[in-house]
């Protein structure tokens, strides 16, 4: 009966474990309330936004986020992806939109805010764009959700293993709602930065 | 003795008998990239559409004995249902259409129309011309055409009832079919205004995510629509129970449309616009689809040029043909709207000389930065967003047809329990209200869309089209020189790399091309002074081209279809 249970709950743990896979073992526990925003103005900051709301976390969610925008914040969480209509739309180029990022980042870090990036498109929203935005930005991150077909080539494996930071991949888009939720578990405090 | 000699003739006739069979096209395997040029073969009939249930549907109706126009409108309806984000009953479009026994090319527009309350001023917002009104609320919505076209069609030119044309998609719809990587980019790309208009709990979202590649998508609600109009026929959709939700959904976004805005759109059957390049004739349509227009003029400047000793994507070629687009587009912005409101010099504008004129003003190593319209006297010329369809029958009747709901998934409304989009084309109307394409009362929006029949020596020779905007007419032009002057095969024409450039109030814009241009040719151009914006390998910003091109004596057909979307080609 006992080896019943216990292969049960190995059973149920493995199961779990399909969703979402880890590749650093200690991924970094982050605060609320968060700051959401696009690196590169691509429609998945809206998603991320989505995926927030479903975790219950407390989140503001602004596309275009500057420095101003940090107070009150614990997290930011900056979502990996380049649009030329979302840019367009913002009245952004790539320089400009770059230079914003840099900026709330420096500013982020400065006041100790540490930084979740997310790429929640998956390999038909890669491209020369949003690798340079991955490229710029994953750096500054303490851990990073990935949908897996988005790194098919590695791009994110080989910053994040460089950088030692924790990255998540999800197969799909939904999937990232888990170690999202993870990610904030509520009673743990920030690792130091 | 008798059985030896009885078995060799046998065998000798048996051997015989084979040698004597008709070969077979045997269909060659797709390769597995999707991008490397790849031609579709056919001996008796053939159709090239977005995606491949569509055109598996338009080719079964030609096997089941239906004629070029039967199979298209099967084709445009299983779109709607394949590739609902480009084109279907929410839209509208043009179709030319090639009468092989009477020799006779005519065109149906089916192009929206601004509701009769429409106005100049009607999407500025606090003095300021609001994006999201043009695009996403009801206000963007034009009164949808694409279904009177089709039965309009259907009943003149078809031998098939509305009925028999919509069976197969109702089926994709009820059925569904396994999301592409195209598919999914979409979705993605558009998640903002479906999780806005559509809602969460749309059948265009998959629980409110957006749909991954290898999904499955299905659409019910827009099965059942269908069906109500195969069994009630159109008037369902412009008078009837349809009507209703049409005009609810649309103002509950505070649109203005009415019903009477639908029982009043019709069709209207025209003669085609007619050009040549070389010693060809290309038939397409006459504005308000402006493609048609743009698309001879650009063909006719670069008649001027030796294009072919320049090279293909050359410095020299890509220059040149930037230039031209910069003043045919300051004419575009000056002259074109709805001939049935204002007048278009149609003429002087594919008149040889004007072109000439243009050529001879575009410098080699220069750009000009200032690009003024033609000036004629506006006389009265008689007039004689998006996915592409191209089918011949095996009597050689030919039908290219372009439709779209402007912007990918439209409006993103939908009327309440009908499954299908509402277009935006409401967009393509200038927000300049003094331009000739203001928005006003029942016009037809200014369209780039080209869909064209080419004739060599009066033979059939190439059917073409594409979606893509304001580049849909470039692109043609380029496929078109990638046929005629640098020898291409068909689908490596249309897979070649792109570029597109325009003006604006008079001053040029930047280049766009794709990334598989090469940084020497892109170098050379940024010497001249050209700035440059780089795209995507295989970017859809550049179309995603369809086409047919006949053989002398049609022994062969040919299909290209477009790897920037999911193009697809069938024959028999």
């Amino acid at each position: 009966m006992k080896k019943a249970v216990f292969v049960a709950s190995l059973f149920i743990f493995l199961f779990n474990l399909e969703a979402f896979s880890l590749i650093e073992e200690t991924p970094f526990i982050f605060e609320q309330p968060l700051l959401i925003t696009s690196a590169g103005q691509s429609a998945e900051v809206q998603l991320a936004s989505v995926l927030a709301k479903r975790a219950g976390l407390t989140y503001t969610l602004s596309k275009i986020a500057t420095s101003k925008d940090l107070e009150n914040i614990k997290t930011l969480v900056l979502v990996l992806g380049t649009s030329l209509k979302g840019l367009g739309a913002a009245g952004l180029d790539t320089a400009k939109e770059k230079a914003r990022v840099l900026l709330l980042l420096t500013e982020a870090q400065k006041k100790n805010i540490p930084l979740l990036c997310l790429h929640l498109g998956g390999e038909s929203r890669r491209g020369q764009l949003t690798d340079e935005m991955i490229e710029d930005f994953l750096p500054f991150a303490k851990m990073a959700i990935v949908v897996k077909s988005g790194n098919k080539d590695g791009i994110f494996s080989k910053i994040c293993k460089e950088k030692n930071i924790p990255l998540i991949e999800v197969e799909k888009t939904v999937d990232a709602l888990e170690p999202l939720k993870q990610a904030f578990k509520t009673g743990s405090s920030a690792n130091p930065a | 003795m008798k059985n030896i000699k009885l078995s060799l003739s046998l065998f000798l006739l048996l051997v015989f008998s084979f040698s004597c069979q008709p070969k077979r096209i045997k269909a060659p395997e797709l390769p597995l990239d999707r991008h490397q040029p790849f031609n579709f073969v056919a001996k008796k009939g053939m159709v090239v559409a977005a995606h491949p249930l569509a055109a598996e549907a338009g080719l079964q109706m030609l096997k089941q004995g239906g004629n070029a126009v039967d199979s298209a409108i099967t084709t445009a309806f299983a779109l709607n249902a394949a590739e609902p984000f480009a084109s279907g009953i929410g839209g509208g479009g043009f179709m030319v259409i090639y009468l092989a026994r009477e020799k006779k090319v005519t065109v149906i527009n089916f192009r929206e129309k601004a509701p009769g309350l429409a106005s100049p001023r009607m999407f500025e917002d606090k003095g300021e011309t609001s994006e999201e009104l043009r695009t996403i609320s009801g206000l963007a919505v034009a009164v949808p055409g694409a279904l009177a076209g089709w039965n309009h069609a259907l009943k003149k030119y078809g031998t098939r009832s509305l009925s028999d044309v919509a069976q197969r998609a109702i089926e994709i719809a009820e059925k569904g079919f396994v999301v592409s990587q195209t598919f999914s980019s979409i979705n993605k790309e558009e998640y903002e205004k479906l999780a806005k208009n559509a809602g969460e709990t749309s059948c265009y979202l998959n629980n409110g995510f957006p749909y991954e590649e290898g999904d499955l998508f299905r659409n019910p609600e827009l099965a059942r629509t269908l069906k109500l109009i195969a069994s009630k026929g159109i008037e369902e959709f412009y008078k009837g129970e349809i009507a209703a939700k049409i005009v609810e959904a649309v103002n509950a976004k505070g649109g203005i449309m009415t019903l009477k805005d639908l029982e009043s759109y019709e069709p209207e059957e025209q003669s085609p616009l007619k050009g040549t390049y070389k010693n060809f004739t290309l038939y397409t349509i006459f504005p308000p689809g402006s493609g048609g227009l743009h698309l001879i003029q650009l063909l006719n400047i670069a008649r001027n040029w030796p294009v072919k000793k320049w090279g293909h994507n050359s410095p020299a070629y890509i220059h040149h043909m930037s230039e031209a687009l910069r003043f045919i587009f300051a004419d575009r912005d000056h002259y074109l709207g709805d001939p049935d409101f204002i007048s278009i010099p149609v003429e002087k504008l594919l008149s040889k000389e004007y072109a000439t004129l243009i050529a001879s003003k575009i410098k080699p190593e220069e750009i000009l930065n200032s690009y003024p319209y033609g000036k004629f006297d506006k006389t009265q010329d008689n007039k004689e967003n998006t996915t592409h369809i191209c089918v011949i029958d095996k009597d050689g009747n030919i039908v290219s047809l372009t439709q779209s709901i402007n912007l990918f998934f439209g409006s993103a409304i939908v009327p309440e329990g009908t499954g299908f989009l509402l277009n935006d084309h409401m967009d393509d109307f200038s927000s300049d209200p003094n331009s000739p394409n203001a928005p006003q009362s029942n016009r037809r929006p200014v369209s780039s869309m080209a869909p064209l029949i080419m004739f060599v020596k009066e033979k059939p020779f190439l059917v073409l089209g594409s979606p893509g905007g304001t580049r849909i007419f470039p692109s043609l032009a380029q496929i078109i020189i990638n046929i005629i002057d640098f020898g291409m095969s068909l689908d490596e024409a249309i897979e070649s790399p792109r570029f597109f450039s325009y003006s604006s109030e008079g001053k040029a814009r930047s280049i766009s091309l794709e990334s598989r241009i090469p940084e020497i040719t892109i170098k050379a151009l940024e010497q001249i002074g050209h700035k440059i914006t780089i795209k995507e390998p295989f970017d859809k910003y550049f179309g995603g081209a369809q086409a047919i091109l006949i053989s002398q004596g049609r022994k062969i057909i040919y299909g290209g279809a477009d790897s920037r979307r999911d193009g697809y080609g069938v024959g028999y």
